[in-house]
């Protein structure tokens, strides 16, 4: 089995996907609050945001699965909830693994490709381009029940794409999976990418975010709060400012709190971890170490780093930084 | 053209993961024809004619006569007869369930009081009028000439007595009777099976078709239960993104589960026919229609109920409520024809009943298709009723 090069598509400016003012709301509770996003082909866009910030429904959305209140979705120029067929070119790879166990991994395929309305003719090409593709080609035979994580986590993208979507959409792709499968998740991705593929993918793992996304968008409360590629976001929201971390040893009485929070650090999730921004970097964690072993706060290590998305992340969920 | 192989592709879905999952193939073509076995063996043996009660009997009389019975009883293979010493002695094997029922006999057969006294469980008071028509079998078979001597003993008071011309020729009569008991039963009855062909078949032919539908339903609800695994999967999302829609998968189940409840229909009764002699082959022109139908009720159905719920927790309570009583209700466990008059009208409510109807009718009464017309529209209608629901419920599933 030889991999082929989906059908070239090609590098079009205009967008394959577009969502403008999309408002939506369950029972009259707001879920989507004017949401605008667009995506070209070969790109990928994280979307991020914490749980219960529209993330599912803005996915369904997309999907024409909901038709929301107000704005408008537009797939390759038609909209998904009115025209069934703008969604053959749509793939969705849910979170959790959509497919038979029983079943081969190419047997998947297959009836996922007949169910996607890829042509008989075309049908073993299509399966083994799938296959070629999400590096699984070497498990074609295998039933999926006893494939590794990370080998089902690539089959369940092999059958979302082997209709050739133009838009891939991947809900949490490596999650639950160990590092070496999330980089063999990630490659795949990435040559999609490479094919011209739209790839919109929601993670909580904002690392690989920021390492695979052209692209991040938090949402925040249905909105859609900042967008930007992930280094000039972080660079716009912390300038020339590096991390400093610093780990105590122990947890620290509410004195202690409130000398750390005089110094300018800011609790994190971790109770012996404290952090924050400072231009000086190296410099001042220097004097920061000597000033809290003065205090009788002696740091067991003090870290300094770029910031993070993550940190981003926790600042606009935090609502510390401005949209 | 194209939704033709997508409901053929669904349909090898269903066909591969039963083919790997070799456990649950075996439970689905092995089991319906062994537990038909099962349950023929048990029915035919409770509701022929060959019941073999067994009767505790103590002889406390001690006349010749009484005697006579109770060795007759003995030697009666209507009955399976225990000899007890007293009355008390019949009674506390018949209340530890050691015999059907008891019989004392506590006067001499011919005398005008009751001579006769039956001890039974309420538990089991069919045990009590069985056992009445036995001992009167018996008695009229193997003593007539009793029989004869209690009649005159009872009609001669209201006749005004007998001459003794008349009790000569009657006291005669009986002896003659005495002499060779068989020569006349002293009964009302005479029997005649409706199809000497048949007999004992028709308890067989029933609970193939019984065991047939409630596997059928079983089954389907099984493979229904699918339908839960591809929204908890995602496989449900995945499709309801694309142009296929949940359509196919509904009715490439359904089709895949009517071929299913054909081939199990077709093992049963081969098995009938191969252990039993239930002529289905030779009916196979409406047999075949008949379990098109039942199969498509039950493969609708399934679909239907399971279509309703929300997780495959409250699924799987559905399905095994629904099965029991339907099957209870429609006649797959206990023959409809025990069960009281407003549960025979209400099992025609369930598909079982209208199933075993059918399958009766063509293998038993050899009936046309003016017999079984109606049970083929009304499963058919039930299984398509199921299908639609599981197909709007399905497309519910976008929003």
């Amino acid at each position: 089995m030889t991999a082929e090069p989906l059908s070239p598509e090609p590098i079009a400016a205009l967008p394959i996907v577009t969502v403008s003012g999309a408002v939506h709301a369950y029972g009259g509770q707001p879920v989507l609050r004017g949401v605008d996003l667009a995506l070209r082909p070969g790109e990928i866009y994280a979307l991020l945001g914490p749980n219960g910030a529209g993330k599912t429904t803005l996915i369904r959305v997309l999907c024409g699965r909901i038709r929301p209140d107000g704005g408008a979705v537009l797939l390759n120029g038609r909209d998904p909830a009115r025209v069934p067929a703008a969604r053959a070119g749509l793939g969705l790879v849910p979170q959790e693994i959509a497919l038979y166990p029983n079943l081969t991994v190419a047997e998947n395929v297959e009836t996922f490709a007949v169910l996607a309305d890829v042509p008989r003719a075309g049908l073993p090409s299509a399966v083994a381009r799938a296959l070629a593709l999400t590096r699984t080609t070497d498990r074609a035979h295998v039933p999926v029940k006893h494939l590794s994580g990370g080998y089902r986590r690539r089959a369940n993208i092999a059958a979302a794409i082997v209709h050739e979507p133009s838009l891939l959409i991947l809900d949490e792709p490596t999650v639950g999976v160990d590092l070496d499968a999330r980089e063999a998740v990630d490659a795949v991705i990435r040559g999609l990418r490479d094919l011209g593929v739209a790839v919109l993918m929601t993670t909580h793992d904002l690392d690989q975010a920021g390492a695979l996304a052209d692209r991040v968008g938090f949402l925040r409360e249905g909105e859609l709060v900042l967008e930007g590629r992930p280094r000039a976001l972080i660079a716009e929201a912390f300038g020339e400012r590096m991390e400093i971390q610093v780990h105590l040893a122990e947890e620290v009485d509410a004195a202690g709190q409130d000398r750390l929070a005089a110094e300018g650090l800011e609790p994190t999730g971790r109770a012996t971890v404290w952090t924050r921004l400072d231009a000086d970097g190296y410099a001042a964690a220097g004097r920061l170490d000597q000033r809290l072993r003065e205090a009788g706060l002696a740091p067991r290590e003090i870290r300094v780093r770029e910031p993070s998305l993550a940190h981003l992340f926790t600042l606009v969920a935090d609502r510390k930084l401005a949209a | 053209m194209r939704s033709v192989w997508k409901i053929a592709a669904m349909m090898r879905v269903m066909a591969l993961d039963l083919w790997r999952d070799r456990g649950a193939l075996l439970m689905t073509f092995l089991l319906p024809p062994l537990v038909f076995l099962i349950f023929s063996s048990v029915f035919a043996g409770t509701t022929g004619d060959d019941i073999q009660l067994k009767l505790a009997v103590a002889d406390t009389a001690h006349t010749p006569d009484s005697g006579r019975l109770a060795a007759a009883l003995a030697r009666s293979p209507e009955v399976r007869a225990e000899t007890a010493p007293t009355a008390d002695a019949v009674r506390r094997r018949v209340k530890a369930g050691q015999a059907d029922a008891g019989l004392v006999i506590r006067a001499d057969p011919a005398s005008a009081d009751k001579p006769f006294l039956i001890i039974a469980d309420p538990s089991r008071a069919v045990a009590a009028p069985l056992a009445q028509a036995r001992v009167q079998q018996v008695l009229a078979n193997a003593l007539p000439d009793v029989t004869l001597r209690r009649t005159i003993t009872q009609l001669e008071p209201a006749l005004g007595g007998f001459t003794d011309e008349q009790v000569e020729n009657a006291d005669s009569a009986a002896a003659l009777m005495r002499q060779d008991p068989t020569h006349d039963d002293g009964g009302f009855f005479e029997r005649e099976a409706v199809k000497d062909a048949k007999v004992g078949g028709g308890v067989i032919a029933y609970y193939a078709g019984a065991v047939m539908i409630l596997f059928a339903l079983f089954s389907a609800m099984q493979g229904a239960l699918g339908l839960m695994d591809e929204r908890s999967t995602g496989v449900a999302d995945r499709l309801l993104a694309g142009t296929a829609g949940m359509g196919p998968v509904v009715s490439g189940k359904f089709l895949f589960l009517v071929g299913q409840g054909t081939v199990q229909a077709l093992l049963i009764f081969a098995t009938a026919q191969g252990v039993y002699g239930v002529a289905a082959a030779q009916h196979a022109v409406l047999w075949l229609p008949t379990t098109l139908a039942a199969s498509a009720c039950a493969a609708g159905v399934a679909l239907g109920l399971v279509s309703v719920c929300r997780t495959r927790e409250q699924a799987q309570m559905l399905s095994t409520f629904v099965i029991l009583v339907l099957a209870a209700v429609g006649g797959s466990m206990v023959p409809r024809f025990l069960m009281p008059p407003w549960l025979q009208s209400v099992g025609w409510l369930t598909p079982h009943a209208w199933a075993i109807e059918a399958y009766q009718a063509i293998l038993w009464r050899d009936a046309g298709i003016g017999a079984v017309y109606k049970a083929w529209c009304v499963l058919t209608a039930a299984g398509l009723a199921g299908l639609v629901l599981a197909h709007v419920l399905a497309r519910r599933l976008r929003r």
